[in-house]
């Protein structure tokens, strides 16, 4: 345990200051990227370093720019008018926004889980084969068939569902709408995981299940959280970004973070009176 | 009820037992029953003579039903409105090949690609207006484009052009709509799964606005079917089945309910109740076979 936190100190200060292209035990990392609306700067020269198998939180007061931040990872903005980026954004060493990036591929290595459970109005063996169906990723259907049961299993959602994989996926409950997002978000095998308030229009028996499932995931997985809720972030996140209108305010191992602020503006949202 | 009640002697009569609350509460409830009397007044008002209407085209077209009435020609042995059916099916079935993937095709572009400018809202005003136009003058703008200029004659292919012109609107705009209604969410998750914009249109959004698009369809036939002005501009009228879909004339139901209906024939007019008759039924079908169509495309 102890280990661990120096190995996350150790990489997060080296990547920081954007020494190696790909620092060991690091996924992405974002060096002095900004991104703006228009003329509206959004996010400004952010630094920081996703870690791979942990969990990344990015926390802040509403309007400080985590969702756009989280979604600039898979390039999700693109399709938002007036949207530009300065700065670089790498995966696994190479920036995504570079030009000989696909962004359709790379929404296969980086996939996302929304607020609001969104499963299409399709079946549930269909909404998990949609990304595995569309990318041609099985020849046949026993092949098919073990992804969806191996996504489902994943997301702690095979054993309520596997009789019932037929089934219109609107006939399931909010909690499980959301775990079949988030296994059909791990059929396309991606390295990264965005997951965006995922919990917060769930009552709390499924949030706590969901927060189980990302302490399993992190195994396989390298995960980058956005929530409201900082006892969420202090059990599940491994490091956490605190932004502020646009700006990183602080980031460190989350235990740091909570009980140690650096920063007041830190200290003043922990408390809330931000 | 008194304003200034003192609190010394409390009114001991609940509000709801009060004269002026009773009295009020009989007057609400008497004017409630006579607007619902009267909104089923207006109903059967449309629906009785609806009724009436039907059945005596059932009960005059059912007299000369049989076999050869249907498929026989009106100059023959037998004088039937074959030609007519055929005619109109085949207006039916040309017309909507033309209308409907264009239709559908240009909403889906509306929806999805446009980007909101100036050429977009063009289109839409375009289309807008093309829907006011009468059939009428849609008709003879063909008569003199297709039948006058491009040569076709009275023919089944211009007729057809101008019934694709009447539906397209329709359809255009129904399939606009249905697919604006697809939610945000929805496209959004497509795209996370690194969907292309085709695909996510293709698999999910197409088949969501489905039974959207499916009324515009529906009801750009229902247009095919009972038009009547264009057709004659353009196809004329024929007592046979066309030879070729080029300056050959054709008969369809619409014309012979106009055509024969003040004919001097008793066979003709008899013939006339026949066609309005099949035609009515041929709307129930479509709309039937839809309905069913809709129930099972909602079952997911």
């Amino acid at each position: 345990m102890m280990n661990e936190r120096r190995e996350t100190q150790g990489a997060v200060a080296a990547s920081a200051q954007g020494f190696a292209p790909k620092a060991p035990g690091e996924m992405m990392r974002l060096v002095d990227f900004s991104a703006y609306y228009g003329s509206l700067e959004v996010l400004k020269h952010i630094n920081l370093s996703i870690l791979q198998n942990k969990v990344t939180v990015f926390m802040g007061p509403s309007g400080c720019g985590k969702s756009t931040l989280v979604r600039t990872l898979n390039r999700m903005n693109d399709s938002v008018p007036g949207f530009k980026t300065s700065g670089k954004v790498l995966l696994q060493g190479e920036d995504i926004y570079g030009p000989e990036v696909d962004p359709v591929l790379l929404k296969m290595r980086v996939g996302m889980v929304f607020q609001k459970p969104n499963p299409f109005p399709i079946s549930i063996y269909d909404n998990v084969a949609f990304g595995p169906k569309i990318h041609k990723m099985t020849k046949s259907r026993s092949e098919m068939d073990a992804i969806v049961k191996d996504s489902l299993q994943k997301a702690a959602l095979w054993e309520e569902v596997k009789d019932r994989l037929g089934k219109s996926a609107w006939g399931l409950s909010g909690g499980q709408q959301q775990r079949l997002c988030i296994a059909r978000a791990l059929a396309v095998r991606p390295e990264v995981l965005l997951m965006d308030e995922p919990a917060s229009a769930l009552d709390p028996g499924s949030t706590a299940k969901i927060e189980e499932l990302m302490v399993e995931l992190k195994e396989n997985y390298t995960v980058v959280l956005v929530t409201h809720n900082m006892q969420q972030a202090a059990r599940v996140g491994t490091n956490v970004a605190f932004l502020y209108k646009g700006d990183l305010v602080e980031f460190g191992p989350a235990a740091d973070v909570f009980e140690n602020p650096k920063s007041p503006l830190t200290e003043k949202y922990i408390r809330g009176s931000l | 009820m008194e304003k200034n009640v003192s609190r010394a002697t409390p009114d001991p009569t609940p509000t709801w037992r009060h004269p002026s609350v009773v009295a009020n509460h009989k007057a609400r409830t008497f004017r409630s029953l006579v607007f619902a009397g009267l909104c089923v007044a207006c109903v059967l008002a449309v629906m009785i003579p609806l009724g009436d209407m039907l059945y005596m085209f059932a009960y005059r077209g059912i007299q000369v039903i049989s076999i050869a009435r249907l498929t026989g020609n009106p100059i023959s042995a037998t004088p039937g409105i074959g030609n007519a059916i055929t005619g109109t099916a085949i207006l039916t079935a040309l017309s909507g090949a033309m209308a409907i993937p264009l239709g559908i095709l240009g909403g889906v572009y509306m929806a999805e690609f446009s980007k909101g400018g100036r050429f977009s809202e063009a289109l839409r005003f375009c289309a807008d207006v093309l829907a006011g136009v009468p059939s009428i003058v849609l008709g003879y703008v063909c008569f003199l484009a297709f039948v006058v200029y491009f040569n076709f004659g009275y023919s089944a292919m211009a007729a057809s052009i101008a019934l694709a012109i009447v539906m397209f609107p329709y359809v255009f705009r129904t399939t606009e709509i249905a697919i604006r209604r697809v939610p945000e969410s929805i496209k959004e998750g497509a795209i996370a799964l690194g969907s292309t914009k085709t695909t996510m249109i293709n698999r999910l959004v197409l088949r969501f606005a489905m039974p959207g698009i499916l009324t515009g369809v529906l009801l750009a036939l229902g247009i095919s079917l009972s038009e009547t002005a264009p057709l004659l501009y353009t196809a004329n009228f024929a007592n046979y089945n066309p030879t070729s879909l080029f300056h050959s004339q054709l008969g369809y139901l619409t014309g012979v309910i106009y055509l024969f209906y003040t004919s001097n024939l008793s066979f003709d007019v008899q013939l006339s109740y026949l066609a309005t008759f099949v035609l009515i039924m041929i709307v129930v079908a479509l709309n039937v076979v839809a309905r069913l169509g809709l129930k099972r495309f909602s079952k997911v």
